[in-house]
């Protein structure tokens, strides 16, 4: 297994809504790097750059990637990819990947909010938001607008209330008319943002708790690099949760995992494609190696 | 043209094997806005009606009466791509938005036709529209909405309305053992005063030797249409949830030619009994997974299947509110009056006692898991609308008992029934992907419980 592990690899892509990502694994599923960029409107041209750029992070060239699996709302947009998998499915294979043991997930995206049942790591059970932003990173930008911040310093601010406001309002746009309806009141600043946090968290363990939360809890998603965030779902949940180093690449880690255990599947079972060159004489030591 | 085309249409493979007896049961409705709109053309009395589980439906055709079922055309709006205009037109009278699909667009209908249109059918009705009618007959079964939309309706068109009342669904309650009579005597009652208001309408007297003729074709409708779905017990199950959509009318409004309509469901059977026999499956792959479907069903979106069918997706059953139970043995009741009576009350209570014996509060909870049981489902595709909540309420319900009891795992897909803009399919399709990963685990647990599915 050392020689192949030196040879082959695999990527997983994920072109989310707001944020794409891409990572690449050895054969032994061990992540050697990863590369976050915007989404943008043109997904092919962004699925090319994620590639070009994980590949020259991890020092590996197009043809020693035995296998390439494409993932997130643009994952059709991904000519190169062999297979496309949904997102869902992608994320409770890299959330298993950093934490075994994890038994639920909640995802929190640009424009989604997930919560995944996850068993001896596969994907048992989910529930996605529906047809609303209200509990999504959509939210958090339309306050950041508001308030005239930046994202990446609201949760700092935030973690300084300690009585937040009550944001009632289900609604992004009506939420939006709260904030200001706070702000000309003289609401401290940290308080609204608080208030904001509470109000995503609410909606979001509202349909954690369909699926009946089991700890431990894993929080995924960009909206997961928000300390503020973090604080309010683990007061609503009431337990903590546990979030990755870097909460974005899970869809494409457990992308690139998935990309590794299709690959040995097909050369398992002798139905593997050879078409690329250096490919080639890794797959032969493989096969000599396995036979 | 048509003949050179054709050919090269039937070559490519089609997602879903629908049956071919489907398809004369979808024309004998057609034929009904046919005869409809001749009929009002004549100057003869039309009908529209809405869904009442057929106490409604025989006394009307027995009088000779030509109807139409409003939900039902509005299905056809829906599924040819005309809905829009229609629900926007409601919207514009004042209609709120969630309010149920059907009563939206065919209040847009009529508001296009009596305030827009001069009276005359508006030219971007499907199907040649629905003729004005002479009389609404409304329902109180199933939820407020319906009879409130009638109401309105009849407004546009100055046209009575008459609306039968059916004992409350959803209640134990009704199946004491002395509130059966009662609520039969209730419904006998209901029905006299229905069938007088209609001869002194229409200046005739009631056909009862028609009527009692009519109940017996309706019964044995009911009975072939019970033994083809019994059928789709099997794997591969023999017929599509789309297949059922598209015959059902004939059985739930009795629309169509009634004696017609009992040969095509014959024919039905007699199709369907083959399949089983030669094991065709309703779908052109093979059948990884039976799926149920709740409750009613994107009558806009009823493509997407293909796209559910192509991964394997069967459905194996649906919508238990279209669905007529078996009918009871009324060989010994005599007056036909009470005869549909009882045929119409036992949709309401059919399921109670079961749910009684098994400890169950919702009998639509109740069910669904017979459903989930017999037609060995692997996942129930739940679709609640915003704009209906007789439908929807239970889903949470039949949602969790069915976790719990049988391990059989749900798809909640939020949409509507006319409204498409609420509807998303791309995302839809994701989530099925991931959903096959969990019926593939619950099969493994129901497996290890020792359940045979």
């Amino acid at each position: 297994m050392d020689i192949i592990a030196s040879k082959l690899f695999f990527t997983g892509i994920d072109i989310g809504s707001t944020m794409s990502k891409a990572a690449v694994v050895d054969a032994e599923g061990v992540m050697l790097g990863y590369v976050i960029g915007p989404t943008g409107a043109e997904h092919r041209r962004r699925a090319n750059m994620v590639m070009e750029d994980v590949l020259a992070k991890c020092g590996v060239s197009l043809d020693e990637i035995a296998y390439i699996i494409s993932t997130g709302y643009g994952r059709v947009n991904v000519p190169f990819a062999d297979k496309q998998v949904t997102e869902l499915t992608c994320h409770a294979r890299g959330v298993a990947a950093l934490f075994p043991d994890v038994r639920t997930a909640i995802d929190i995206g640009g424009q989604d909010a997930k919560v995944l049942k996850i068993k001896n790591g596969k994907l048992v059970d989910f529930l996605t938001n529906d047809k609303c932003a209200a509990g999504t990173g959509r939210f958090l930008e339309v306050a950041a607008e508001t308030l005239g911040l930046e994202l990446n310093e609201m949760g700092r601010i935030s973690l300084q209330s300690d009585t937040p406001v009550k944001i009632n309002s289900l609604c992004t746009i009506f939420a939006q008319q709260e904030i200001i309806a706070s702000l000309s009141e003289g609401k401290p600043l940290p308080d609204i943002l608080a208030g904001v946090y509470i109000a995503i968290a609410t909606r979001v363990v509202k349909l954690a708790r369909q699926l009946k939360v089991e700890p431990p809890v894993v929080f995924t998603g960009g909206v997961a690099k928000n300390g503020g965030m973090v604080k309010a779902i683990e007061a609503v949940l009431g337990m903590p949760v546990s979030v990755p180093p870097e909460p974005l690449i899970t869809g494409c880690l457990g992308a690139a995992i998935l990309a590794r255990d299709e690959a040995f599947k097909l050369i398992n079972r002798g139905e593997y494609k050879l078409q690329k060159k250096q490919l080639s004489e890794a797959y032969i030591e493989f096969t000599e190696k396995t036979r | 043209m048509s003949d050179s085309v054709a050919p090269a249409k039937t070559e490519q493979k089609r997602a879903i094997n629908r049956l071919k007896s489907m398809y004369p049961l979808r024309n004998l409705v057609a034929q009904d806005y046919i005869n409809t709109l001749q009929a009002s053309n004549e100057g003869k009395p039309t009908v529209w009606a809405m869904l009442n589980y057929w106490e409604g439906d025989l006394p009307l055709k027995a009088m000779g009466l030509n109807i139409v079922y409003p939900e039902n055309y509005s299905t056809l709006m829906a599924s040819s791509g005309t809905a829009e205009p229609f629900l926007d037109a409601s919207d514009s009278d004042g209609f709120p938005t969630h309010m149920c699909g059907y009563g939206r667009s065919t209040i847009g209908y009529s508001f296009r036709m009596m305030k827009q249109n001069d009276g005359k059918i508006p030219p971007e009705a499907p199907m040649g529209g629905m003729a004005k009618p002479t009389l609404l007959l409304g329902s109180g079964i199933i939820c407020d909405a319906r009879f409130k939309w009638f109401q309105a309706l009849s407004r546009y068109f100055d046209a009575p309305e008459w609306c039968l009342e059916m004992p409350m669904m959803g209640t134990f309650e009704g199946t004491e053992p002395d509130l059966e009579e009662y609520q039969v005597k209730f419904l006998v009652r209901e029905l006299r005063d229905f069938i007088a208001f209609l001869e002194k309408l229409l200046g005739k007297k009631m056909d009862w030797a028609k009527l009692e003729e009519l109940i017996e074709v309706g019964i044995k409708i009911h009975e072939t249409c019970w033994q083809i779905h019994e059928l789709r017990k099997v794997s591969p199950c023999p017929m599509h949830s789309t297949d059922f959509w598209s015959s059902m009318p004939p059985a739930l409004f009795f629309a169509g030619d009634m004696y017609e309509a009992l040969k095509c469901y014959q024919d039905m059977l007699t199709e369907v009994q083959e399949r089983v026999k030669n094991k065709v499956a309703a779908i052109n792959y093979p059948e990884k997974y039976r799926i149920v479907f709740a409750e009613l069903p994107p009558w806009h979106s009823l493509k997407f299947f293909d796209n559910l069918a192509e991964m394997g997706w069967n459905f194996v059953y649906e919508s238990y509110g279209y669905h007529n139970p078996r009918p009871p043995d009324l060989s010994k009741v005599s007056d036909p009056v009470e005869k549909l009576a009882r045929l119409s009350r036992n949709f309401v209570f059919n399921v109670h006692p079961y749910a009684k014996a098994d400890g169950i509060e919702n009998p639509i909870v109740e069910t669904y898991l017979r459903i989930a049981k017999g037609w060995k489902a692997d996942g129930l595709f739940l679709h609640p609308l915003i704009s209906c909540r007789a439908a929807s309420a239970g889903l949470r319900s039949v949602q969790d008992q069915l976790q719990k009891r049988l391990d059989v795992p749900t798809l909640w897909v939020e949409g509507d029934i006319i409204d498409k803009r609420v509807f998303n399919p791309q995302e839809t399709l994701a989530r099925a992907e991931a959903f096959e990963q969990t019926m593939e685990h619950y099969r493994k647990v129901r497996k290890s419980r020792g359940l045979d599915w």
